[in-house]
């Protein structure tokens, strides 16, 4: 069932002084009606995560996913890098279908980048080893050149003074960099935020915003699920407002964050902005 | 002088069995560390294999860890040493030294793998999904993740249970392999002489335990470092 409402915005002039992307390409992650149900822990029934979700993400969009808690926006950034396997529907990403049966996701997961809400770095290796070894198991590239990326990837995160610390040593916004520097290691096409900044103190939240936006500055086509408005007013192409396991509404920030037309939109946002 | 504890420990015939006697100490070691070295990889393996979500796979398993938990280690002896070369004709070039090492992997590797597995199973999922979402496939992601992580969480268990393959060798002087018991039966035997031979065999297990506390202190000390802290954000 495809759904003819999906309005791919054309990259061009979305990120204002530098050149747009090849706006007229196909876009680069396509999800057509997914639906995904868990099973409700000592009953029979299920619970409806996603029901019949269509999107489609432009090459170097940002798209930033809202909603109350259980609205199914993390099981749908789940589903585009198959940490989720769906129930039914399709998910294209840079021309990979990820739902068919015989696709390699390991090699799909190299090239989509995830952040995680409590980082999830590997806890018994150096920050640096966390970002060189994945570029040395996965992508198979010689050891010196995957250090030479990670240190160029630790300045630029300014946290090369750390390379040798292990995460547990780091504060959550450090280790949410360097969990960040460990997905752009791999050279991603997509990259995915799963509330990466709720679990941090609130004054390390700054870092780690301030570089998801020079991310987004430089290109980098992202999905971003958070509850951080100003982020989403200010970075996002799109957002979009999930409830039930359904969008209840899409549109560009100033749009949903001025003039939502759905009163459930509204409702949420009231609650969340006061 | 202290020539009254001769009465009770009579060191001087001690001495002549000197050689015996750390022949079968140094015997000991050998088979405890081959053994060791054996059930460790294998037990890994049981681990795995009882962690799949396939029946075909962890109920034979599961049936095997059980048999071995509801039988005596000496009728497991017993059964290698008599048994195993009817049942496999080609152990019949094995020595009886080797048949023992069999019989103790074959004891210790379930005990060894039911720890590594709870090990394993401690391994957070984030750890888990980290992996994934780099695009580790599961052997990698076995490889520097659930292992590492998993086989630090189960070090103390894994030396209590080493400790006790190490005694368990003991038994192995049943079925006719010299080891350090054995050279206290042979003292035994010649001289009639029970204080002083096994409690010189006493004193070579303690030498081996005291040898282990020190070991895993080590060992703990090693593993206590940052990279090891279980913190969770």
């Amino acid at each position: 069932m495809a759904d003819p409402a999906i309005d791919v915005p054309t990259a061009s002039g979305t990120h204002a002084g530098l050149p747009s992307p090849q706006a007229s390409e196909a876009p680069l992650a396509v999800i057509e009606a997914v639906s995904k149900s868990f099973p409700i822990a000592g009953t029979q029934r299920r619970h409806q995560a996603l029901d019949r979700v269509s999107l489609a993400l432009a090459r170097g969009e940002v798209l930033v996913i809202i909603g109350p808690s259980g609205s199914g926006k993390s099981t749908l950034l789940r589903t585009m890098n198959a940490l989720e396997r769906v129930d039914s529907g399709r998910i294209t990403i840079d021309g990979t279908v990820l739902t068919d049966r015989g696709t390699d996701l390991n090699a799909l997961r190299a090239r989509v980048g995830m952040v995680f809400q409590h980082f999830n770095l590997f806890r018994h290796r150096s920050v640096l080893d966390n970002i060189v070894l994945p570029q040395c198991a996965v992508l198979k590239r010689p050891r010196a050149k995957a250090l030479a990326h990670a240190q160029e990837l630790l300045e630029r995160i300014h946290i090369a003074e750390l390379a040798q610390r292990y995460p547990s040593e780091l504060s959550g916004g450090q280790q949410q960099r360097v969990a960040i520097a460990r997905a752009l290691a791999m050279d991603p096409v997509l990259m995915l935020f799963d509330e990466a900044t709720s679990a941090l103190d609130p004054e390390t939240v700054g870092g780690v915003l301030d570089l998801m936006k020079s991310l987004a500055l430089g290109g980098m086509t992202m999905a971003v699920v958070t509850h951080e408005m100003g982020f989403a007013r200010e970075v996002a192409d799109r957002v979009i407002f999930m409830d039930a396991g359904r969008i209840v509404e899409e549109g560009p920030p100033h749009h949903i964050f001025e003039q939502p037309e759905e009163p459930r939109t509204r409702e949420f946002l009231e609650q969340i902005l006061w | 002088m202290t020539t009254w504890l001769l009465d009770y420990y009579n060191w001087r015939v001690v001495a002549l069995y000197l050689d015996e006697f750390s022949r079968g100490l140094m015997a000991t070691l050998n088979i405890s560390a081959i053994a060791l070295v054996l059930s460790l990889i294998i037990g890994t393996g049981l681990a795995l294999a009882r962690m799949s979500t396939r029946p075909l796979i962890w109920r034979p398993v599961a049936a095997y860890i059980q048999f071995i938990r509801a039988t005596p280690l000496l009728v497991q002896i017993y059964i290698v040493y008599y048994a195993l070369p009817y049942l496999l004709p080609f152990t019949l070039r094995w020595d009886e030294m080797w048949l023992g090492i069999f019989a103790l992997v074959l004891h210790t590797a379930p005990y060894m793998g039911e720890i590594l597995r709870v090990g394993f199973e401690s391994v957070p999922q984030g750890q888990v999904e980290g992996a994934k979402a780099v695009g580790m496939n599961a052997l990698q992601r076995l490889r520097y993740v659930i292992l590492p992580q998993g086989f630090v969480n189960t070090v103390p268990p894994l030396l209590g249970q080493t400790a006790i393959l190490i005694k368990d060798t003991s038994l192995l002087s049943l079925i006719t392999v010299f080891e350090l018991l054995s050279a206290g039966m042979i003292m035994n035997s010649q001289r009639i002489m029970p204080t002083e031979s096994f409690m010189t065999v006493a004193a070579g297990y303690l030498l081996i335990y005291a040898l282990m506390l020190v070991l895993s202190g080590w060992v703990s000390r090693r593993l206590s470092g940052p990279a090891w802290s279980v913190r969770q954000p």
